[in-house]
């Protein structure tokens, strides 16, 4: 791990750490906004602090980690669309609110359905909307919009359904639109991975801590061979998943696709790790009060958000038959 | 990518098109084709520079950093060249525990020869030992200048083909198990040592059985001290853990063309399910990839922790199970059918069936995936180790 990466992990971890898993959606925010993860991607001449991808993957790593609530992704993606408005006036006005924690929000769903404006974390605080539609993407306020909320499995977000009424403002056009829509699709599905990938390795560590101090037949259960082997090829899983997270967080060549079965596999791996997580903690394991099933529910929920493995892993089969006839 | 590292690319590239064997699968399917294609390769490969990156510098070839080793591991794949499957333990194993624990004499005496080709085996497993090392039996004792070995060796990979073999004897039977090991260096040819080939289920026979009897091996072949040899093995055991994987990630990754020419020679092209399952592949072997490659960043930076290694291996051998069960799962009825194995073709040679019973090899050797869970488990993640209560047969009580 490079410096840079660890620092900021440590830091982010410990802005986090006295809050607690799934903290209040104010709180949250409040501490994404002043540790400054909203500006990591936005240029320095724009007021941001222009790191890269790696950046913005410690964290949504570290935000899915902690299970924190809020718009997060959906507010790094207007705030990337926005940094891409070149022409746009007022634009750095929006963008200073927008860093500062003023909700703008966007929606989580594939981006072949993004015009629908389904899965749109937030959109009841939220001043705006970025809709991405064809060949046109535009920030949208929200006055007099229908917001139906949608209640989730997952409580750990707030997602709603979002049918605008004004037209907003413009933020690209054209091939500048398609090729925005495609970045910000990338940024998306780098983020859901992310969260995953933070979060699989948040409860693989609760459920070992667990195993270690839960007695069974005389003995701690992580003395039992048979539960040792299904954490090992957890951590396995999850290792190797993370060094692909990394190598394509870092690679500026890396596009949709490779982001998109980048996804579909860390969600995987954090759907089997949470599942398995569930049968370790035994019967609490089942119960409301315990942690497990809110990793379980946010994990399913990733599953879906930013188009399913059917989808991406179809892609990615795609991808390596063409490729192999290269 | 750097500029030094696209000419070495270029570099590998362009030899490699003039110097790569052409048809050495078709010789490949009888023994006698096998060592003479294995042997003209790794000479080849001597004269070009490219068989021992990671030996030191000061060897002809050596020196050559990681980003290096692995443009050298990409073309050799891209090109389909055969895995130095003869000349392996020679050139990681032996070369390896020599140059950490052999004396200047003894690194002058042995390790000029492997780059001339002579060849090492290991002398580790016993038929009751398996995957538990310290539990070795063969008996050695120090007679003068000599010891005098008797006992069993099994899994000898190209045993039956080797002139040298790394052992591991017992001096000691008293006190812990570990301490009582020593590590010999072996001539093959010596009187009293018989080789015998073992056949595998899938009809190769890459692993010998060597029998051992009051075999006389001089004192000043002994590397390290006596009773240290399972500190040595353990140079010799992490030699291969690590570079090799990162090889055999990137030529299982070099291997995904067979399984997008089965899916196109069956027409499957469009089929949505075959289509994820090769996309699912085609992403775990990218994850195993970059796995072997953090694994070799952190080692080399010095932030390597016991049971890294673990996790690589076991990624490795379980993406090489999926690999290959989606060809035979492509390959049907055809790939029931007994076709003759290319001996050395690498792990992926598209003989289905075969590749998918090699893979078996890759799930129990050099650790078991049930030793490297426990070692993941155990080292890795810090969960409590198992009660040993239990002694060596045969101890004193």
């Amino acid at each position: 791990m490079s410096t840079d990466r660890a620092e900021l992990r440590d830091a982010t971890r410990k802005a986090f750490g006295a809050a607690g898993l799934a903290p209040a959606l104010d709180t949250s925010w409040n501490t994404v906004t002043e540790m400054g993860a909203l500006m990591m991607a936005v240029p320095e001449d724009l007021g941001g602090l222009g790191l890269g991808r790696e950046a913005v993957g410690v964290i949504h790593t570290e935000l899915g980690r902690t299970l924190a609530p809020g718009p997060a992704i959906a507010q790094m993606l207007v705030i990337e669309a926005l940094c891409a408005a070149d022409g746009l006036a007022g634009r750095q006005d929006l963008l200073d609110r927008a860093i500062a924690g003023e909700i703008m929000t966007a929606s989580l769903a594939r981006a072949d359905a993004w015009g629908a404006l389904t899965a749109v974390p937030d959109a009841d605080r939220a001043s705006h909307v970025l809709v991405v539609g064809e060949g046109r993407v535009s920030l949208v306020p929200l006055e007099g919009a229908a917001i139906t909320a949608r209640e989730t499995w997952d409580r750990t977000r707030r997602l709603f359904d979002v049918r605008p009424t004004a037209d907003g403002l413009v933020l690209a056009q054209g091939a500048a639109a398609t090729a925005l829509a495609g970045r910000l699709e990338a940024q998306m599905l780098l983020a859901l991975a992310g969260d995953c990938l933070g979060g699989a390795d948040a409860i693989l560590e609760l459920t070992i801590e667990y195993l270690g101090t839960r007695r069974q037949f005389d003995r701690p259960l992580a003395l039992f061979q048979a539960l040792k082997h299904r954490v090992a090829d957890m951590k396995t899983w999850l290792s190797a998943a993370e060094a692909l997270f990394w190598n394509r967080a870092t690679d500026a060549a890396a596009g949709v696709a490779e982001l998109g079965a980048l996804k579909a596999h860390a969600a995987s791996v954090y759907r089997a790790i949470t599942e398995d997580a569930v049968q370790l903690h035994g019967g609490i394991g089942l119960t409301m009060e315990h942690h497990c099933h809110l990793f379980l529910k946010r994990a399913t929920l990733n599953a879906t958000l930013g188009g399913d493995a059917d989808y991406w892993e179809e892609q990615a089969g795609r991808a390596a038959l063409r490729k192999a006839a290269s | 990518m750097t500029d030094a590292l696209e000419t070495l690319r270029h570099d590998v590239r362009a030899w490699l098109e003039a110097n790569a064997p052409k048809d050495w699968r078709a010789t490949c399917t009888s023994h006698e084709g096998f060592l003479a294609t294995q042997r003209g390769w790794f000479a080849k490969l001597v004269e070009g520079g490219y068989a021992v990156p990671h030996w030191p510098a000061e060897w002809p070839g050596g020196g050559q950093g990681l980003a290096e080793q692995k443009v050298l591991y990409e073309e050799l794949a891209r090109a389909d060249t055969p895995r130095l499957l003869l000349s392996f333990m020679s050139t990681y194993h032996a070369a390896s525990t020599l140059f950490e624990w052999g004396s200047a004499e003894q690194q002058a005496k042995y390790i000029p020869r492997i780059l001339e080709g002579e060849i090492w085996c290991q002398g580790f497993s016993e038929p009751n030992a398996g995957s538990d090392l310290a539990a070795v039996r063969t008996r050695a004792e120090r007679r003068g200048d000599v010891y005098v070995v008797n006992g069993q060796k099994v899994w000898s990979t190209m045993g039956q083909f080797a002139d040298k073999c790394l052992l591991l004897v017992r001096t000691r039977t008293q006190g812990a198990k570990q301490a009582g090991l020593t590590y010999l260096l072996l001539d093959l040819k010596a009187k009293g040592v018989t080789a015998r080939p073992i056949h595998q289920i899938h009809g190769d026979e890459e692993f010998a059985e060597l029998f051992l009897d009051d075999v006389e091996i001089p004192v000043a072949d002994r590397l390290g001290d006596e009773g240290q040899g399972w500190a040595v093995a353990q140079s010799t055991l992490l030699s291969e853990r690590g570079l090799t994987l990162l090889e055999l990630s990137a030529r299982m990754r070099g291997a995904l063309w067979r399984i997008a020419d089965l899916i196109r020679e069956t027409g499957r092209e469009d089929d949505a399910g075959i289509l994820r399952d090769f996309g699912r592949l085609a992403t775990r072997i990218d994850a195993a990839c970059a796995l072997a490659d953090q694994f070799l960043a952190n080692r080399i930076a010095g932030h390597e922790r016991v049971g890294d290694a673990s996790l690589v291996k076991l990624t490795y051998s379980r993406t090489l199970r999926d690999f290959t069960s989606l060809g035979l799962r492509l390959a049907g009825l055809e790939a029931q059918y007994h076709e003759p194995i290319v001996f050395g073709g690498g792990m992926e040679t598209g003989n289905w069936m075969a590749d998918f019973m090699n893979s078996y090899a890759w799930t129990i050797a050099g650790g078991s995936d049930e030793v490297q869970r426990n070692i993941i488990s155990e080292r890795l993640l810090g969960m409590p180790r198992e009660p040993k209560t239990w002694t060596l047969a045969g101890d004193a009580a």
